[in-house]
């Protein structure tokens, strides 16, 4: 087995202390940081979240992973060009105002980042103003919402509204999921759907590739 | 034989005259009778009249009496975010920066939080109603608990302190039983232990970390003369199995779940399923056609032995009355439901209805809509309603009832545009949908009508 497979398996059981010895052995023998973090990290990460989308992996074992990759990050990161790391595009995450619940969001912010992508957590309770303000603060390719409630679901279709009225709409793409959140009601509010986060990052990837 | 020995019978795993059927109505008992969901949920009078209200309309077999899971979070510290429309959330987890695991010796007082209101409310339910529904209790179950006290912490916990995710989880556990003990004193014929995030995890940790506790808490309760029912709410497809392994009477699932597969498993333990009409497409979203479409389907496409009707979880608040209404009139009357359905899509073209010319009335007219007042509850106290009308006002007024059941009543639904029943028109116009109004409010409105 190489020591990328090596990494990545142990990336995927959520071996934290693995994975950092395992980087930075591969470290050690020369390897480039940036075919470290392709061909092992994020190789690892992108099968965690096949195993997800298949039922074979649950909500524990994801963030345990992401943990282990981030073991492993730390590791390589100081050793990475500008160049080396191809952002995917950047993400702001929030749930929707008057919505406590972030296991989905973080899961999803995790994934994204798995997949390459700088993701902006803004939390749980979200004000659509809070939202607005950080569209314009760090230009993102796609705002993400998440919503646990069919309550709640009034708040995404309202956020996407204020970003309409401060005249956002065209620099944006929105994308919402949530437990009570369908294709239809995204379309209907003008957003994107994904039922899980490994869904996600496929249409976040499909976002800013359009 | 009444619909809680209907309950019972399904519980006790033996055959039954018709399926069983409970609506989750939690925060949605409140918009029976105009109360927000906040005021149902801290203020005892108003939480009974609205589960009288539910009680009546919606005719269930067995009744939750307060759906929020909450209640255990908020007795131990956490603080809650109110809403005025849905169950409060858990704002801030006790545990969330340390690992104590409180003491097995301090358990919730019947006196704590919310449970004096908790308990003198299923003491009034089981006196005004006990006789003939069969009433839930409901606690957090012992993972969602776990949740609540410690944060999403939990889930990293599983791996990096094994030790203490069995102390917390065991500690919950003894809160349920503790719960589950108050609630059977008030008179609780069934304890719903309601576990949301267990969808959440793998079956490999269900066995790890629950299975021994469940098992526990589901004896505990049995040894009580009780029945009990394990709620999962998201896709815990793949943890069924492991479930039944311990040892509840049911299980109720939601549309995440395909109930066909699932009945097949917990057939194999004997063990009674419940659910899963969809909430926001079908209940919240759909019409009353929907609703009685995806009963209909579910009751045609399953064996109908160890079998409840229900709602996926908690319903929303904001469902139609008339949707749920459409529900328990596809479980009592199957046949006709169908019939219904088969009409409402043939209906269109081959009759031809004449409407009354409504500007150019001799008196008020009422007419009155209905699914079909003989067998639907809230039909019969809408029709009762227009009845005692007609014999307050007599031959001043006209009073008619449209039976859905009829062909060309579906006809003139169609052509009047009458989205719910049941109904009441008044020269046309739609006055009362689903909520009965009463004598004075109805007598009033057909008052203005004559002038």
């Amino acid at each position: 087995m190489s020591i990328y497979q090596d990494i990545a398996e142990n990336l995927m059981e959520g071996q934290t202390a693995q994975v950092r010895e395992l980087t930075q052995k591969a470290v050690d023998e020369g390897k480039p940081a940036v075919e470290i973090l392709n061909n092992a990290l994020l190789a690892g990460m992108n099968e965690v979240g096949e195993l997800f989308k298949e039922g074979e992996m649950f909500v524990p074992e994801v963030l345990i992973a992401a943990k282990a990759m981030n073991s492993g990050m730390e590791i390589i990161k100081p050793l990475l060009n500008d160049g080396d790391i191809k952002k995917a595009g950047t993400v702001i995450m929030a749930t929707v105002k008057g919505d406590l619940h972030d296991i989905g969001l973080n899961l999803v912010s995790m994934m994204l980042e798995g997949a390459g992508f700088e993701v902006i957590n803004l939390g749980i309770d979200t004000e659509p103003e809070k939202i607005i303000e950080a569209i314009k603060q760090y230009n993102p390719d796609i705002i993400g919402m998440s919503a646990m409630l069919t309550t709640t679901m009034k708040a995404m279709k309202e956020a996407v509204q204020a970003i309409k009225e401060a005249g956002l709409y065209d620099k944006v793409k929105v994308m919402v999921g949530g437990a009570p959140v369908n294709d239809e009601f995204a379309q209907q509010i003008g957003a994107h759907y994904s039922s899980d986060a490994n869904e996600a990052v496929e249409v976040a990837t499909r976002l800013v590739s359009a | 034989m009444t619909g809680k020995e209907l309950i019972f019978k399904t519980l006790n795993h033996e055959d039954t005259p018709r399926v069983a059927w409970v609506p989750f109505a939690g925060v949605h008992a409140g918009k029976l009778t105009g109360v927000s969901a906040k005021e149902i949920l801290t203020d005892g009078e108003k939480l009974f009249n609205a589960l009288l209200e539910v009680n009546k309309l919606y005719r269930p077999d067995g009744q939750p009496v307060l759906f929020d899971l909450q209640i255990e979070a908020e007795i131990l510290g956490c603080e809650l975010q109110w809403a005025e429309d849905a169950p409060p959330a858990v704002k801030t987890h006790v545990l969330s920066e340390t690992k104590d695991v409180p003491c097995t010796c301090m358990m919730p007082q019947k006196t704590d939080g919310r449970l004096p209101l908790v308990l003198d409310v299923m003491t009034k339910m089981k006196e005004a109603v006990g006789e003939t529904t069969a009433l839930y209790g409901l606690t957090c179950g012992p993972f969602t608990l776990a949740s609540h006290l410690r944060g999403t912490n939990i889930f990293m916990d599983m791996f990096e302190d094994l030790e203490y995710t069995k102390k917390l989880i065991n500690y919950t556990n003894e809160v349920n039983k503790k719960i589950a003990e108050y609630y059977i004193e008030a008179g609780m014929d069934v304890i719903a232990v309601v576990d949301p995030l267990v969808s959440q995890i793998s079956p490999r940790h269900f066995k790890k970390f629950l299975l021994e506790p469940y098992t526990d808490l589901f004896n505990f309760i049995r040894e009580k003369q009780t029945f009990s029912s394990f709620f999962v709410c998201g896709d815990a497809t793949r943890s069924i199995d492991v479930m039944c392994q311990t040892g509840p009477d049911s299980i109720s699932i939601d549309e995440n779940i395909d109930m066909v597969a699932a009945k097949e498993i917990t057939d194999k333990y004997n063990v009674a399923i419940g659910g899963n009409i969809p909430l926001t497409t079908v209940m919240l979203h759909g019409t009353q056609q929907d609703n009685m479409k995806y009963t209909v389907d579910l009751l045609d496409k399953l064996n109908h032995k160890n079998l409840i009707i229900a709602p996926g979880c908690d319903m929303p608040y904001d469902v139609p009355v008339e949707n749920t209404i459409a529900v328990q009139q596809a479980i009592r009357e199957t046949d006709k439901v169908r019939e219904i359905l088969e009409n409402y899509e043939a209906v269109e073209e081959d009759i031809e209805v004449e409407l009354p010319d409504y500007d150019n009335l001799e008196r008020p007219l009422v007419e009155v809509f209905t699914l079909d007042s003989a067998t639907c509850a809230a039909c019969t106290y809408m029709l009762n309603a227009a009845m005692d009308a007609k014999e307050h006002f007599g031959e001043a007024i006209d009073v008619v009832e449209y039976k859905f059941t009829i062909k060309e009543n579906i006809a003139r639904v169609k052509k009047m545009g009458v989205q719910h029943l049941p109904s009441i028109y008044i020269n046309g116009k739609l006055k009362y949908s689903s909520i009965i109004p009463s004598k004075e409010e109805l007598e009033g409105a057909i008052k203005e009508a004559m002038n």
